[in-house]
């Protein structure tokens, strides 16, 4: 501890301590009802206007992901840690095409959780079961992210970090793991749609400091782009190949463009699978909205793009990249460079946004990941006249059990990059593609075709994740894998198996004439919006134009 | 709002242009972020930023625009359920 800035220090414990007291306060603001209800608990009361919605949803976009896990990638391999940019590009015209279709037909029939609508649409429990588990799997290693990324800024704070202790050394994680527990589990989704406000005003804050100020230090950008070109297509003397890449290469293998695009793509298609981002979704008020939403969130990500791009100050900053190198954890880069480059008043501030700005999205995940267990598994399957007190009491015990899974993910699994974990996450939750898109669209594809697809590529997934290998680790060491010879994001490959089996075991089914089960949602109700009928015939006559 | 009033069975026989450049404005935004060789060079640089990095950039503020236009297109093709053309924001 004998390095810990004291003004940093105490801006942070400050800032913290405020946050902390608004996540307490959250419990009674906008109070509706009893809180031992899961609207109260896990909806916020289902009040949520289109601003709050906003936020929150940015909210997902601004998360250590951004922060620490994308600078750190680019900051390691260079350019292709850029793809989270396309990613962030791509993202909107994909979620423009099917997620209004997904709040209308949720709106009509009151599904809160993608799997009220598996289950709505197909008629199979089983299908419905298989997407809620997929769902609470898939946001444990998105969690385990937020953790990784405040312990970045712990360890660069002094705090306990060269200890040689095991326990010492993670001492600051689960520091951040209890309190961000105990405030989720009291207040519910208020408390991080509170926090996101003050979390939202820190970060632009230093964010649009950072990006204007430092590269004035650092010479300017063009120097910055040119020692971090110099750096990426060195040879290393060591290994015989560049350290990275400036660009994405045209070969096969490595950090192509094909690997590139396919890392953009499937986590541009995955994140409004998550269930966070659903639930988030569903919380507005019109399909408009939902609509407007997807106009405005790409204003938003210019930031992240910015953002990226400290990677390649920090490669400039010589002694950013050498407190970096002496840790050997590229994660480090973002708070080591505000170390370096900020006073420490201001480092404190922006260090402060950055923990917050962990904490918000790891309380909304563990909050969603807690209501689908107790919707879709435990009323559906164990106690389907569970008193709404006892359903808040299962949530608030499931949210703390995930972010349990998540803590092992974040102690357990590599920290080479941390942005593998949300790549792994990224992995599962792609399985869901086709159910719930293609679901939005068709009712073509049979149930137990789907439940086969989504079991092969889960399996296919996971043993291909778990078999990446690096020559300092030897499992879960990365998120692409090498097919027919090329470099392959693991979640479009699995994809792509998981819906070759669909198809091919529809066709069987179908002509086998196997039960298809009951489809409860009618075409119009995709494209419907309930509460802007002034007063006309029932939703369902007027209905029905959009394609 | 003229075209508010339609009462066609399918929007998309009804103004096929309108269709099509709704479609056109959707898939061109992920065709030219998703298909990586336009992008991946060095040059022409603007400013200091090389290519990839300064393509990647604007790409942002021109996707909300095409989702803005996508977004008042589908506007004409006639709103679902009567829907108008209130601000919600709260």
């Amino acid at each position: 501890m004998s390095n810990v800035n004291i003004t940093t220090f105490t801006i942070v414990v400050v800032l913290f301590v405020i946050v902390t007291g608004v996540g307490f306060g959250a419990a009674r603001w906008r109070r509706g009802g009893s809180m031992m209800h899961l609207d109260e608990w896990g909806l916020g009361g289902r009040g949520f206007g289109t601003f709050i919605t906003w936020f929150l949803l940015g909210g997902d976009l601004y998360t250590a992901y951004t922060f620490i896990a994308v600078p750190a990638l680019v900051f390691g391999s260079g350019s292709i840690g850029f793809y989270a940019v396309a990613y962030t590009i791509m993202v909107f015209p994909i979620v423009f095409i099917f997620l209004p279709r997904l709040w209308s037909v949720s709106r009509v029939h009151g599904y809160v959780t993608p799997a009220d609508f598996i289950r709505g649409r197909y008629g199979s429990r089983g299908l419905a079961l298989a997407s809620a588990f997929t769902g609470i799997l898939a946001l444990m290693p998105y969690i385990a992210l937020q953790l990784v990324g405040i312990q970045a800024v712990l360890t660069v704070m002094g705090v306990g970090a060269s200890s040689g202790n095991t326990f010492i050394k993670d001492l600051p994680l689960f520091v951040a793991f209890l309190v961000l527990a105990i405030f989720t589990y009291v207040s519910g989704l208020r408390a991080p749609a509170l926090i996101a406000f003050v979390k939202d005003t820190l970060i632009y804050l230093f964010v649009i400091v950072a990006v204007f100020y430092i590269p004035t230090r650092l010479g300017g950008w063009d120097h910055i782009f040119g020692i971090a070109q110099a750096h990426f297509t060195a040879i290393s003397p060591a290994t015989k190949k560049p350290l990275g890449t400036f660009v994405p290469t045209s070969g096969s293998v490595g950090s192509t463009q094909l690997d590139f695009a396919s890392l953009a793509l499937g986590s541009a298609v995955a994140l409004f699978l998550y269930p966070h981002a659903i639930t988030g979704t569903l919380a507005a008020k019109r399909r408009t909205a939902v609509k407007r939403n997807m106009i405005y969130l790409p204003l938003y990500s210019v930031l992240l793009a910015l953002i990226a791009l400290f990677g390649y100050m920090a490669v400039a900053d010589p002694v950013t990249a050498a407190n970096v190198k002496k840790t050997g954890n590229a994660q480090l880069a973002v708070p080591y460079l505000f170390q370096h480059m900020f006073p420490s008043w201001f480092t404190g501030i922006a260090f402060a946004g950055i923990i917050i700005g962990a904490l918000v999205p790891a309380a909304i995940m563990s909050i969603a990941a807690a209501n689908l267990f107790t919707k879709n598994v435990f009323v559906e399957f164990f106690k389907q006249d569970a008193s709404p007190a006892l359903q808040t009491r299962m949530s608030q015990w499931v949210s703390l059990v995930v972010k349990l899974g998540a803590l092992l993910f974040a102690v357990e699994l590599p920290h080479t990059f941390s942005i593998n974990l949300q790549l792994l996450g990224g992995i599962w939750i792609l399985q869901l593609a086709p159910m719930l898109i293609g679901g939005l669209f068709t009712r073509w594809f049979h149930r137990w075709a789907l439940l086969t697809g989504w079991l092969a590529g889960m399996i296919y997934g996971t043993i291909a994740a778990y078999n990446v290998a690096t020559p300092t680790t030897s499992h879960w060491a990365g998120s692409s894998d090498i097919v027919f010879g090329h470099s392959i994001y693991i979640g479009i490959s699995a994809v792509i198996i998981n819906l070759v089996i669909a198809v091919v075991l529809t066709l069987i089914l179908k002509a086998t004439r196997v039960p298809e089960g009951a489809d409860e949602t009618l075409p119009h109700q995709y494209t419907a919006d309930p509460d802007a009928v002034p007063a006309a015939a029932p939703a369902g006559v007027t209905a029905g134009l959009e394609g | 709002m003229s075209h508010a009033t339609t009462r066609s069975r399918s929007a998309v026989a009804a103004h096929p242009i309108i269709s099509a450049a709704i479609a056109i404005l959707v898939i061109a935004d992920i065709f030219f972020s998703l298909y990586t060789p336009i992008y991946a060079r060095l040059t022409p640089k603007l400013g200091d930023f090389p290519f990839f990095y300064w393509y990647l950039l604007i790409f942002m503020p021109v996707t909300s625009l095409a989702l803005w236009l996508a977004a008042l297109l589908q506007k004409r093709l006639g709103p679902p359920s009567g829907e108008s053309e209130g601000e919600d924001v709260r």
